[in-house]
This record gives structure tokens, C-alpha cells and sequence, in this order.
């Protein structure tokens, strides 16, 4: 070792061989000139310098611990008791509202703070609150998405006591909270429909969606087309014409990936997802993905897709690529959440193009039944002390009062939550000022209350939805057979709903 | 229960004999204690799960896993007893480069270097072997993140993975394992240099690609409830092989280059090793950003100069896979090219010298002079590599794919986080990872057995 590498440094300069031939030598003579006693006493110091070390580290953060309970201990008497509160939103619109009305209820009521958090999206606070809760530092109010509404129902902790409580019995039939009316009695029927649970709310109605379209007007009158398409056949027909005209664009339609347009389209075709009046007369034990409802409107988004119609974005749960490609106007419709309506439709201004939203475009054949709604709840954590129980229901009736609910609904496009919001609205003039926003709303109220309507509660439905996209980009990218690959998922998906069923039912 | 005892007696009966052969003293003390070792290896695996694919309802496909189960076991068993046994026989080569260490001190007694790695020790133990005990036992169970309860599945979520055939399950690795040894048996028969030898070496590539055949052929292709994993396997041995294949050819390349005396070496070895200190999520999002066919620059500098548009890289499996191995290859190159230019400078420069004399061209000096010296940092790569192809890919994907066109770019740690963190099914992400697991053990002992050999420490 020692000659090769010699024989190396004969290719460098001359200082630095020298310089290394010293160093290595002085190293070695150190060690010569050590004599016994060091070399016993050598490895007893660095046994002493690790212990030491160690006792250092873990007496230092003994400290620091002491010193932050004592803190809080002292401090309790004039400090706000904190409302943690986390929520799946990060863009800057829906952040800064939620972060500004936590202000002003703080600022209202200086006894409290609450503290928003935010998460990018509702897997991932859902993901997150799970293990919050499973390592028992969850934060009071949980910002869950619909799918997730039977686990949160079924949500236990290690004791075997349930997670969350129920809104409604923690509210007990007062009519205000520390002065903020509660508004649970007045929310719209779409959004009550969907979130009764054995009669009553659990959690408290935030931001509500249903999926509608969008068309950009310029494009389609263009191509021939007044009115945007209202069903199956008609965008057919429509996409035929804008397909066809000169400068055509790179596709006629897009939408997400997304299993919650499949759910919206059974709605509108009467059809459940799930057995047991979609897992609300019991609890659900079977999911049918290879039903004729299905089949036919996956059916139709095959041949959308086949004849060049419709634009994939190559990803499921794309909603900025399908967002983005209708603003650029490389499709001239877009099936998104009404959500962003007030987005999209700012977004045609200034690329200076018209957006007219209209009902989701159904299917002709079969009577038409009703969509169903999308979007959150907040949940409200269990065990809570009596004062931060009472603070963060003060805070979610105040957080959805009308004048909050009206600015919620202007700012993205949710349907206003209850009907005085509703009301103020109208009184504005709001509607005659944006009639797109009216769209959604108009389309909740036009459904029939039936099962199919209210949508599916089931466990596992994130993991079921997932099976659900996954087929469709198979079916999509691959070129496979609707009813054969359907047939695959649902035997998959009736795997995971009955093993979840095994972990948590009865 | 007889198939347990049968597997128990036929370990016991392997155990005694591996020891006869393999041991120089053939005493009937050794033959018992090998036998005994291999049958308490075998039963160890097995007790830890209850002895549950001898239940009665298990199929055939769960007693060939729980005899790979306590294969397994006893071969570990064994190893330990034979080197039990060397050591004994005095067959141990003492001279493990420490001797000069021990000369110098260290004579306070054989506790005091254990002392010394306990700090080490404690964190390996806290951190990795509990955690990884851990996931072999939830790999057992069906059970959810946060759920109530957990329901002891046996290898259920093992034998979804694979076809449902027993006997091409247990006939295909077989047919493999007998083809490679067979290959290897017959390269040490014939002298090096003679046709036959030349044909034996080819015999063993086409034995290692065999290998690769027969786990294709055993991981099941989906349908009627199983879990798809063939494709999975597909993608994780094309992105993987690609990224390895990329990273290191380029990395030696770019090395190569550098390496030469020009104006401004330095910038240009700091600008190269770069993009190492940044993360594969980051990686992922510039990939993104140049490639993307609606918002990248290349599709727009393509549309703008040329009049091409740029395919959509996430709607074809070919060039999703591509994307991936570029993105993932470019992050790894920076790291290569570091370990390379180091390596480079431990290139005997006589020998180029004298092959220079010798009228060696450029290329040959490189393909018999330098490729030989960095033999060992080639090896070093190749396992670093092939690690961070198969463990740290995850966040370049969720950037740039999300797994998608249909599963094409979902290889298997993308798999394991989907289905374990992200659909919150822990049970079967940890059986995946056990199966990625024993992967990257297979893999790093194929490489020890195969590069190893080639790999030139020099001399000294």
C-alpha cells in the first residue's frame, strides 16, 4: 500500500509529496513516542469522553423539558387557550381566509387563539391526523374530506374510545356559543343531506362543492355552438363541431381523474355506489364498480378519449394540468369542482375569453336523478376541556356565520353554506353580478333526495377511489375493455371494503 | 403438522450433512450440533408466526413460503455454526488487518471494544433491527394505520404477490438456481482461455438473465383478487437497471473529461458534483419544469424553433420510464462523478506511461489501465447505486408521474409508500417491503459473488 502509493505521488508536485510523506511519518513517530501508559490510558478517555457525552445529551434535553412545562404552568393564567386547527388548504385564497377569520375570532375573543395550520392537500391532513391522533397530539379541529367521513366516524383510540364528538350533541341545543348564533339549523339540504349520520350532524358543513362545467363561450360559438352542452349527446355533437373548425384546438373537453366525477355521475343516473342505500341505512359492505352506471359513463369517457375528444392529462387527480389546459385554451370545456369558480371565471377575463358554467353534462338515456355534493368538513376532537370545547364551536359557527359563508362562497365558489348566507347573497345582487356562482347551487337544489344523491359513506374510500382511477387510466392509456376491467377493480375494491370492514365493523 | 415435522427432520438430516462436508473434524458431536442448529433454525421462523401455514385450511403455496421460511433459518443457522467451527479448527485467517491495532493497545479485556460500540449498538438496535423486526410482524398481519385491531393473515399478503400455481412456483426459481450453478460448476471445469471456458461464461450471463426470467414468471400478473405485482417487478428492474446503467456511464464519462487539465477544472468538477446535493423531490420538480408538454421549456423551445410539439411524456410508458431514469440518473451523476474523480487519481500513471510506449491507443489504455483501476470504486458504485435506484426514487416519481401512465413508472418503493402510508395499509406495505427486502440482499449477494471477483484492489 505504502510503495503504491508513493509511486502515485509521483505524477503530483513535489511539495505535496513531501508535505504528505512528513505528515504520515510524524503520525507514525507519535504513536512510537507514546510510551505504555498512554496507550492504556488512551482508550479509558475515550470511554469516560462517550459516557460524558451521553449523560450530557440526555440530561440537556431533561432540562429544556422542564423548563417549557414549568413555562406553560406559570403562564396559564394570562395566556389565550389555544384551538389548534388544521386544514387541507395551502393555496393563498383559501389559507389567508381561513388564517383572517381565526384573527377576528381572536380578536373577538381575546380568551382564545386559534391556530390555523395548513396541509396540501386532503390526503395528506388526513394522513397526518391519523398518526396525530394515533400518537395522541391531534389538534382540535380536523379539517376531513367527505371520503373520509366513515373512518372518522369509526376513528377510535388506543383505549377504544371514539376520536372525534359529535357537533351536534356538543352543541346540546343551545342556539349561541359564547354570543356566536350556532347556524347547524339552517344549513342548505344538499350539504344536510349528505352529512346527517344517524340523524344528526357530526361534524360541522365547511366548504361545498358539486361538480359542474365550464365553457369557453368564444370558442364554442365559434365552432357553431350557443349553448354549452347539457348532456352526453349533446357534448358529442358539440366536440364533433369543435373538433372540426379551423384552429381547432388541442382537445375538445377534460376533466380530473378523479373518482368523485364517477360518484357524481351514478348520482345522476339514480345508481348506488354501495349497498346498504350507499352505507347509510347500515353500514356498507359492498361496492358495486361494475355496475351499468359505471360502465356506461366510463363508456362514454372512453370513446370522448378514443376519437381525440377528450384531452388526458396523463395523471390521476390532476387538477392543475386540466385547470391549466382550460385556461391556456387548449380545451374548450372543462368538468371541474365549482370550487374554483370564481377562479376560472377571473381567469377568462384576463386571458379575454368568456366562461359560462353550466350543470355537469349527463346521461340522456336515463332519468335524470341529481348530483351530489363534494368538499370538507371540520371535525371536532372528543376529550376536549370544557373551555377549548365551548371556544371551537364558538369558532366553526363563526367561522360559517352569513357574512363569512357569503365572503367564502365570492372568494373560490363553494356554495354559500346556509341558507341566510344564501339570502344575503340575493340581497347583494350578487348573483345577477356572477351568475356562474349561482350554477352549483341551483344544481344541488335541482337533485331529488334519494340515496343515490346523498353519495356513498364507506370505509376504505380513499384506497377504493384510488382502485377506481387507477382502472380508468388503465382503460384510458391502455386501451382496455370497460367491463372486463371494471369486473377486475370491483373485485378488488369489495377486498378492501371488507377487510376494513374486518378491522373496523361490528 | 407432518409437513412441519417432515420440514423440521429434513433440515435436522441437511444441517447434519452440510456439517460432514464442510467441516474437518467429522465428529458425531459436530454432526449432532449442526443438525440441531439447522432444525432450530428451521422452527424459529415458524413458532414466531404460530406455526399458521400448517394449519389446516393453508394451501400449497403457504407451505412452499414457510419452507423458504425455514430454509432460510437453518442456512443462517448453519453459517453461524460453521464459522463456529472454523474458528475452532484454527481454518480462521487471524491476520484481519487489525494486528498492528492490536499490537498498539486494546488489552484491557475482551468487553472494553464493546463498551465502546454499545452507543453505536443502542441506535442500531432502536432505529433499525426493532423497526425492521417489526416490519417482518406486521408483514403477517391484515391491519390498517390507526385501526382498532389487526388480524394475523399468515402469508396471505405474500402469496397475493405471487402466481397461484405451486408448482411453477417452486419449478421456475429451481430451473434458475440449477442453470446458474450448473454454469458456474462447468466455468471452473474448463481452463481460462479455451472455447469451452468462453461458452461457460456466456452460459452464466444467460444464467443470471434466467433469474431475472423466473421471478417475472413467478409474481403474479393480477386479476381475481391478487395483487398486479408483475408489472411492478417489470418497472423496478427497467428504472432501476436504467438509472444504474445512466448514472454510472455517464458519471465515468463526465469524470473522464474533468479529470484532464484544462482552464478552469475546478469550476467545472464543483458545477458537475452539484446537482448531488440536491433532493430527489427537487430533481423530480426540474424535470418537471423542463419536460412538462403544457408548461416546460423544452416542449416550448421545441414548438417555438422547430414547429415540434413535444409528446406528453406521462401518457407513454416508454418515455414516463425514460423521464424517470433521466431525472433520477442526472441527481446520482454528481455523486458518481465525485467517487470517479477521486478514483481517477489513483491511476497508476507508469503504467499509462508505459502502455503510451507501447503504442496502446487512447481507448485501450482506458479499457485495460483505468476501467481496471477503478474496479473497486466501480463496485462501490454499483451497490451505492443500485440502493438509491431501489430506495430513493420515491419523491422524483410523486413529482414527476405520480406512477403513472397505468402503473408504467410505479416501481416497488412507490408501491410500498402508496400502499402503506398513502392508502394506510400497513400490513401490506410492510410484506412489500420485506419482498424489497430480500431483494436488495439477493441483489448486493450477487454482486459480491459476480463483480467481486473481477475487482482489482492492486497490489501492496
Amino acid at each position: 500500500m505504502w510503495r503504491e502509493r508513493t509511486q502515485l505521488g509521483s505524477i503530483r508536485p513535489v511539495y505535496e509529496r513531501e508535505g504528505y510523506d512528513t505528515a504520515s511519518q510524524q503520525s507514525v513517530r507519535c504513536s512510537n513516542n507514546k510510551g505504555s501508559t498512554v496507550k492504556k490510558v488512551f482508550p479509558l478517555i475515550a470511554l469516560l469522553l462517550a459516557f460524558a457525552m451521553i449523560a450530557a445529551a440526555c440530561g440537556g434535553s431533561g432540562t429544556t423539558e422542564t423548563t417549557a412545562a414549568e413555562g406553560t404552568t406559570a403562564a396559564v393564567s394570562d395566556q389565550p387557550t389555544e384551538i389548534d386547527m388544521w386544514i387541507a388548504f395551502s393555496d393563498e385564497a383559501r389559507f389567508n381566509f381561513t388564517r383572517d377569520k381565526a384573527a377576528a375570532f381572536n380578536a373577538k375573543h381575546p380568551e382564545y387563539n386559534v391556530v390555523v395550520n395548513s396541509f396540501d392537500s386532503y390526503n395528506t391532513v388526513f394522513e397526518q391526523a391519523v398518526l396525530a391522533v394515533d400518537q395522541g397530539n391531534a389538534p382540535a379541529i380536523i379539517h376531513f374530506f367527505e371520503a373520509a367521513t366513515r373512518q372518522a366516524l369509526d376513528a377510535v383510540d388506543s383505549a377504544g374510545n371514539p376520536i372525534f364528538k359529535s357537533v351536534t350533541d356538543a352543541i346540546g341545543g343551545r342556539t349561541e356559543i359564547l354570543g356566536e348564533p350556532v347556524i347547524l339549523d339552517d344549513v342548505v339540504s344538499a350539504a344536510k343531506n349528505y352529512y346527517t349520520v344517524n340523524g344528526s350532524f357530526y361534524s360541522m358543513p365547511w366548504n361545498t362543492s358539486s361538480a359542474i362545467m365550464f365553457s369557453n363561450m368564444d370558442m364554442l360559438k365559434k365552432a357553431g355552438v350557443d349553448e354549452p352542452p347539457a348532456t352526453w349527446a349533446e357534448v358529442d355533437a358539440a366536440c364533433e363541431k369543435v373538433m372540426a373548425m379551423d384552429g381547432a384546438p388541442k382537445a375538445c373537453i377534460t376533466w380530473p381523474n378523479h373518482s368523485w366525477f364517477v360518484e357524481q355521475s351514478l348520482g345522476q343516473q339514480g345508481e348506488l355506489l354501495a349497498n346498504n342505500d350507499n352505507g347509510r341505512s347500515g353500514r356498507a359492505t359492498e361496492v358495486f364498480l361494475d355496475s351499468p352506471g359505471i360502465i356506461n359513463y366510463i363508456g362514454w369517457w372512453k370513446d370522448l378519449a378514443d376519437k381525440g375528444y377528450y384531452l388526458y392529462t396523463g395523471q390521476q387527480r390532476d387538477w392543475d394540468g386540466t385547470s391549466n389546459a382550460f385556461q391556456a385554451q387548449q380545451v374548450a370545456m372543462l368538468v371541474y369542482s365549482s370550487s374554483d369558480t370564481t377562479a376560472l371565471t377571473q381567469a377568462g377575463v384576463d386571458n379575454g375569453f368568456e366562461v359560462k358554467a353550466s350543470f355537469m353534462p349527463y346521461n340522456q338515456d336515463v332519468p335524470y336523478e341529481g348530483n351530489l355534493i363534494g368538499g370538507a368538513t371540520l371535525w371536532m376532537l372528543d376529550g376536549l376541556d370544557k373551555t377549548t370545547e365551548d371556544g371551537a364551536l364558538a369558532f366553526m359557527n363563526f367561522f360559517s356565520n352569513p357574512e363569512n359563508a357569503a365572503e367564502w362562497h365570492k372568494i373560490t365558489g363553494y356554495i354559500p353554506i346556509t341558507n341566510a348566507a344564501e339570502k344575503l347573497l340575493e340581497e347583494e345582487g350578487w348573483y345577477q353580478e356572477s351568475p356562474n356562482s349561482k350554477v352549483a347551487s341551483d344544481q344541488l337544489n335541482a337533485a331529488k333526495d334519494t340515496p343515490a344523491t346523498r353519495g356513498a359513506i364507506l370505509g376504505n374510500f380513499v384506497s377504493i377511489r384510488d382502485v377506481i382511477t387507477i382502472a380508468i387510466e388503465d382503460i384510458l392509456t391502455n386501451d382496455l375493455d370497460v367491463a372486463t376491467r371494471m369486473a377486475d377493480a370491483n373485485v378488488e375494491a369489495n377486498k378492501l371494503l371488507q377487510e376494513y370492514e374486518a378491522l373496523y365493523g361490528g | 403438522m407432518v409437513l412441519l415435522i417432515a420440514g423440521i427432520v429434513i433440515a435436522a438430516l441437511g444441517g447434519a450433512i452440510y456439517t460432514s462436508w464442510h467441516s474437518d473434524r467429522r465428529t458425531a458431536r459436530r454432526l449432532i450440533i449442526g443438525a440441531g442448529v439447522a432444525a432450530v433454525g428451521a422452527t424459529a421462523g415458524p413458532a414466531l408466526m404460530n406455526f399458521c401455514a400448517f394449519e389446516p385450511e393453508r394451501t400449497a403455496i403457504d407451505h412452499i413460503l414457510a419452507y423458504t421460511l425455514m430454509a432460510t433459518g437453518a442456512w443462517l443457522g448453519l453459517i453461524a455454526a460453521k464459522s463456529f467451527f472454523d474458528r475452532q479448527d484454527g481454518k480462521v485467517d487471524d491476520d484481519d488487518g487489525l494486528g498492528e491495532i492490536k499490537a498498539a493497545g486494546f488489552r484491557l479485556g475482551w468487553w472494553v471494544p464493546w463498551v465502546l460500540l454499545s452507543p453505536t449498538l443502542l441506535i442500531l438496535v432502536v432505529f433499525l433491527y426493532t423497526p425492521a423486526f417489526q416490519t417482518f410482524a406486521l408483514s403477517t398481519k391484515l391491519t390498517r394505520l390507526a385501526a382498532p385491531r389487526a388480524i394475523p393473515v399468515c402469508f396471505d399478503q405474500f402469496s397475493e404477490l405471487l402466481i397461484d400455481d405451486p408448482v411453477r412456483l417452486v419449478a421456475y426459481p429451481f430451473l434458475a438456481a440449477l442453470f446458474l450453478y450448473g454454469s458456474r460448476f462447468w466455468a471452473r471445469r474448463t481452463r481460462p482461455g479455451s472455447i469451452s471456458h468462453r461458452l461457460s461464461e456466456v452460459a452464466s450471463v444467460l444464467a443470471s438473465a434466467s433469474v431475472f426470467i423466473a421471478l417475472y414468471a413467478i409474481f403474479s400478473p393480477g386479476g381475481g383478487g391478487a395483487v398486479k405485482y408483475r408489472p411492478v417487478y417489470v418497472n423496478t428492474v427497467i428504472i432501476s437497471a436504467g438509472i444504474v446503467a445512466l448514472g454510472m456511464a455517464g458519471g465515468l464519462a463526465l469524470a473522464y473529461l474533468a479529470f484532464r487539465k484544462i482552464r478552469g477544472g475546478t469550476i467545472y468538477r464543483t458545477m458537475l458534483i452539484w446537482p448531488y446535493a440536491i433532493s430527489p423531490a427537487v430533481a423530480g420538480i426540474l424535470f418537471f419544469m423542463l419536460l412538462d408538454p403544457t408548461a416546460g421549456i423544452i416542449g416550448h423551445l421545441l414548438k417555438e424553433w422547430f414547429g415540434i410539439t413535444m409528446p406528453n411524456y406521462r401518457e407513454h410508458a416508454y418515455l414516463a420510464q425514460l423521464a424517470i431514469i433521466a431525472a433520477s440518473a442526472w441527481k446520482i451523476l454528481g455523486y458518481n462523478i465525485l467517487f470517479y474523480l477521486a478514483g481517477l487519481q489513483t491511476v497508476p500513471m507508469d503504467q499509462i506511461e508505459a502502455a503510451v510506449l507501447d503504442g496502446a491507443s487512447a481507448w485501450q489504455r482506458f479499457r485495460h489501465i483505468v476501467l481496471a483501476a477503478l474496479s473497486p470504486i466501480t463496485f462501490f458504485l454499483l451497490v451505492t447505486n443500485l440502493t438509491y435506484a431501489f430506495f430513493e426514487v420515491f419523491a422524483t416519481i410523486d413529482y414527476m408521474t405520480k406512477g403513472a401512465p397505468a402503473g408504467a413508472t410505479s416501481v416497488s418503493i412507490y408501491e410500498i409508500i402508496r400502499i402503506g402510508v398513502d392508502n394506510g395499509d400497513l400490513g401490506r406495505g410492510a410484506a412489500q417491503s420485506v419482498l424489497l427486502f430480500i431483494a436488495v440482499i439477493g441483489v448486493t449477494v450477487w454482486q459480491f459473488k459476480t463483480s467481486g471477483r473481477r475487482v482489482s484492489y492492486g497490489g501492496g
